[in-house]
């Protein structure tokens, strides 16, 4: 009975910090993600797959800053950067979040319409839908119902585990692939390196260090539960990558195998696996990009609008009323809107919001590693809870190496959209 | 008199009796211990070290502070407790905003300077709070000044008075130095303390309750969604928490010490007034989704032969919540025999028998569960419900906002 007792308590605690973490992990494969994914996989097969291990340490430890801070602090990434590095600092890189997020938005709704394209659905059907029933979720929810909703989409993305199954891939080339060094040949193809550097740039984004921290802090985490929720971050880390390595091994055992590796999006890469892989992996690739897009573009308004509002000091939260807050709903409603809106603009030009939203994340991207460092290193605000000195080689390494490998991204994208 | 924002004088250059630059204004200080507004000293940072210029030395401010004295004269700044620095205590800090009732953030700081004697004296005046601080501190440097002043005569100040002002200070030491008291704070209505209280950070909330008085404390705290309660009260020593658990409803108290790991609970028991803590645990025997459970034990029951000048002099030392008061109940015998409604006492004359003026009255089981409950209030409009167990004994009565407060957390 005690022992019982003891382990039901566990398992409570465990699922009552579970949550953003997790969550925020696997928005991180959203419609972009899952492309670069199956591109990776399409293209070079199974030689990409040692990025995972090191994709997934960089992915938990920036996390775990995030949400360490988050508990201790009790306050959101914005505040804290307003409150130590001053308010023309946390303008600019508002301003800057905004752009990227607002690109990305546009890549979710995309992703959404894509998806159901693959069925025959029009996106003038899709997009407006999916607009409006983001923006009621998130309006009508609160915050418990909205995170068992997000949950369920989070688990939803075992499809790709079982589409990965059901392309038959050869495990034992795989699992060698996953632990082996990379060849030195490879890194100097340059094809090959500007995937790598993909890779590591869709997995982390400022936003998500920004939504992390704040679900932390509206969750009620605080230092005591710390221990629990890292976990939650460390867990939800795993899972993402496990669900990454299975489309790129989907990929690699379908598509590179037979020489397809001329795939332009996500929905793309479905279609291409349909003769190959069968008609259910098929489906269950379309049906995680929706999933996955769907998901994503939920998160990404309201959080955007919570960030910047807190950071610039307006008034924030759906308990007010429109005209109480009238930047933080205008803001809110606008993303959804101009981010669902330009899908439905006949020749919009799509590519070069992308390229623009992504030079601006690879440029916000360095700012806000390095102002988390230094705020997890301030002593006065996170008292017993600083970085450690193992812990501070390997997030400055990990930061080091972010930095260079966005800027890398953002360089090659530049060169390569004009 | 005019108005220096500090923005503007933060990075100001600072010229000495000779006319020299000596360096920049790094901060400026109040010290409350002598005066709750007023700028005591400016800290200059100079080419060596950080100096401390006494106010009393300064001729002039704006963009570059002339000072009457040599800076070999200025004391070295070192760090002290009691010293109210403004750009790191205010500026872009959250404070409460008492008039508004909410926490905002700081985007500048109003100080005004008017000349006495040749010197100038600097009082705070007021926290800008809106649109024209922002755009200060962003254009600052970027546009000329004079287009920038033009540009910021045109935008609406949203100030907050400095007396309206609530800092938030996480060390208690400090708090004592800084003379920080949530004066205004305490003065407001519970609900809006508890709406404050939920924007803030858990060790900002834990100052708030610290500080303020206890029973208002307990009013805030009962107005708190269930999980930040838990936080708070976690949060403070198990002392601080039970003077403030002891003041709350016995019910709600119950509620909240349920939820509560036992360790802690215990812990908070234990240091509670005897009476207040056998109510409670009386209450946290019973299920929390019951009749029980939500019922409150403080309320008046007068003895069938009790007249109505009886029922005001037990009116008059009641000490538990008004809302329990809207019903007087009856008893002989140990049973319940009557309630009386307080309109009814009121209009009465004094030697009226209470039991000539009981009228038909509503009763509950102990196990009733929570939406029977809401069901019998509704059905019969009522305003208190008798909670009685077997022997017809009065245990507990509930009260309606106890009901509005059930039905909304569902």
């Amino acid at each position: 009975m005690l022992f019982r007792k003891g382990w039901k308590a566990r398992v409570g605690l465990m699922l009552a910090v579970i949550g953003p973490g997790f969550i925020t992990a696997n928005v991180d494969n959203d419609a972009g993600g899952i492309f670069t994914y199956s591109l990776a996989g399409a293209q070079f097969g199974y030689s990409l797959l040692w990025t995972m291990i090191p994709i997934t340490i960089a992915l938990v430890v920036v996390q775990e800053m995030a949400s360490r801070m988050g508990a201790v602090t009790g306050k959101g990434l914005s505040d804290l950067i307003r409150e130590e590095f001053g308010f023309r600092v946390t303008f600019l890189l508002m301003v800057a979040l905004v752009v990227t997020n607002f690109g990305n938005v546009v890549a979710e709704f995309a992703g959404v319409a894509s998806s159901l394209e693959l069925f025959g659905i029009s996106r003038y059907i899709v997009v407006p839908l999916a607009a409006a029933a983001v923006w009621l979720l998130v309006v009508h929810g609160t915050y418990s119902s909205v995170e068992k909703i997000f949950l369920a989409a989070s688990a939803f993305y075992v499809c790709y585990i079982i589409a990965g199954l059901l392309a038959h891939p050869d495990w034992k080339a795989a699992a060698v692939a996953t632990v082996s060094r990379p060849s030195v040949i490879g890194i100097q193809n340059y094809g090959y390196l500007f995937m790598v550097i993909g890779l590591v740039g869709t997995t982390i984004a400022p936003w998500m260090q920004f939504y992390l921290q704040a679900s932390i802090v509206e969750k009620g985490i605080t230092a005591r539960q710390y221990r629990t929720s890292r976990w939650d971050v460390i867990l939800g880390c795993l899972f993402t990558d496990i669900v990454a390595w299975f489309i790129i091994v989907a990929c690699a055992a379908t598509l590179y195998a037979t020489g397809r590796a001329d795939i332009k999006d996500a929905a793309d890469a479905a279609q291409a696996l349909r003769p190959l892989a069968g008609e259910y992996a098929y489906l269950l690739f379309a049906a995680g990009l929706f999933n996955a897009s769907l998901f994503a573009a939920s998160i990404l308004p309201i959080s955007t609008s919570y960030v910047v509002c807190e950071g610039l000091g307006f008034e924030s939260g759906l308990d007010k009323k429109f005209h109480e807050a009238p930047v933080f709903y205008w803001l809110y409603t606008l993303l959804i809107v101009a981010g669902a809106g330009v899908l439905l603009v006949p020749r919009f030009p799509l590519v070069h919001v992308m390229v623009l939203s992504q030079v601006v994340n690879g440029a916000v991207l360095p700012f806000v590693l390095i102002f988390m460092l230094l705020l997890t290193n301030d002593r006065e605000l996170m008292g017993d809870h600083v970085n450690s000195r193992a812990f501070n080689i390997v997030a400055w390494v990990t930061v080091v190496v972010m930095i260079v490998l966005t800027l890398a991204l953002v360089v090659t994208q530049v060169g390569g959209g004009t | 008199m005019s108005i220096v924002a500090l923005s503007e004088l933060l990075g100001a250059s600072v010229r000495d009796a000779s006319g020299t630059v000596r360096g920049r204004v790094r901060e400026v200080a109040i010290v409350p211990e002598d005066h709750l507004t007023r700028i005591a000293y400016l800290i200059v940072r100079t080419a060596e070290v950080e100096r401390i210029l006494p106010i009393g030395a300064v001729k002039s401010c704006g963009a570059t502070v002339r000072a009457d004295t040599d800076a070999v004269t200025w004391d070295r700044y070192t760090p002290s407790d009691g010293v109210l620095l403004l750009k790191r205590d205010l500026l872009d800090q959250q404070i409460i905003d008492v008039h508004g009732r909410k926490v905002v953030r700081v985007n500048d700081v109003e100080i005004d300077s008017t000349p006495v004697n040749s010197h100038l004296l600097l009082n705070v005046l007021a926290v800008d709070v809106g649109a024209r601080g922002a755009v200060r501190r962003l254009a600052r440097g970027v546009v000329p000044a004079f287009t920038l002043r033009a540009l910021l005569e045109r935008i609406p100040p949203r100030v907050i008075p400095w007396h309206f002002v609530d800092l938030l200070e996480t060390d208690p030491a400090r708090r004592v130095k800084l003379k920080i008291a949530y004066e205004g704070l305490s003065k407001m209505h519970p609900a809006d303390i508890a709406d404050i209280v939920e924007h803030l950070a858990p060790a900002e909330r834990e100052a708030v309750f610290e500080t303020i008085d206890e029973e208002v404390a307990a009013e805030a705290l009962e107005e708190l969604d269930p999980r930040v309660q838990v936080s708070v009260v976690e949060s403070l020593d198990s002392d601080r928490a039970a003077d403030i658990v002891q003041e709350m409803d016995p019910d709600a108290a119950a509620d909240l010490l349920g939820d509560l790991t036992e360790d802690r609970s215990g812990e908070i028991l234990r240091e509670m007034q005897p009476e207040e803590r056998r109510e409670v645990t009386q209450l946290l025997e019973f299920g929390q989704h019951t009749a029980a459970g939500r019922m409150t034990t403080e309320f008046v029951a007068l003895s069938e032969t009790a007249v109505v000048d009886d029922a005001i002099e037990t009116l008059r030392s009641f000490e538990g919540g008004y809302e329990a008061l809207a019903t007087i109940y009856l008893v002989g015998e140990g049973k319940l025999t009557g309630a009386v409604p307080l309109v009814k006492i009121a209009t009465s004359s004094p030697a009226v028998q209470l039991s000539t003026l009981s009228e038909p009255y509503i009763t509950c089981a102990p196990d009733t569960p929570e939406d029977e409950v809401a069901a019998l209030f509704d059905k019969y409009n009522l305003i208190t419900l008798a909670v009685v167990d077997e022997p017809v004994r009065l245990t507990g009565i509930i009260t309606a906002d106890d009901v509005i407060a059930m039905l909304r957390h569902d």
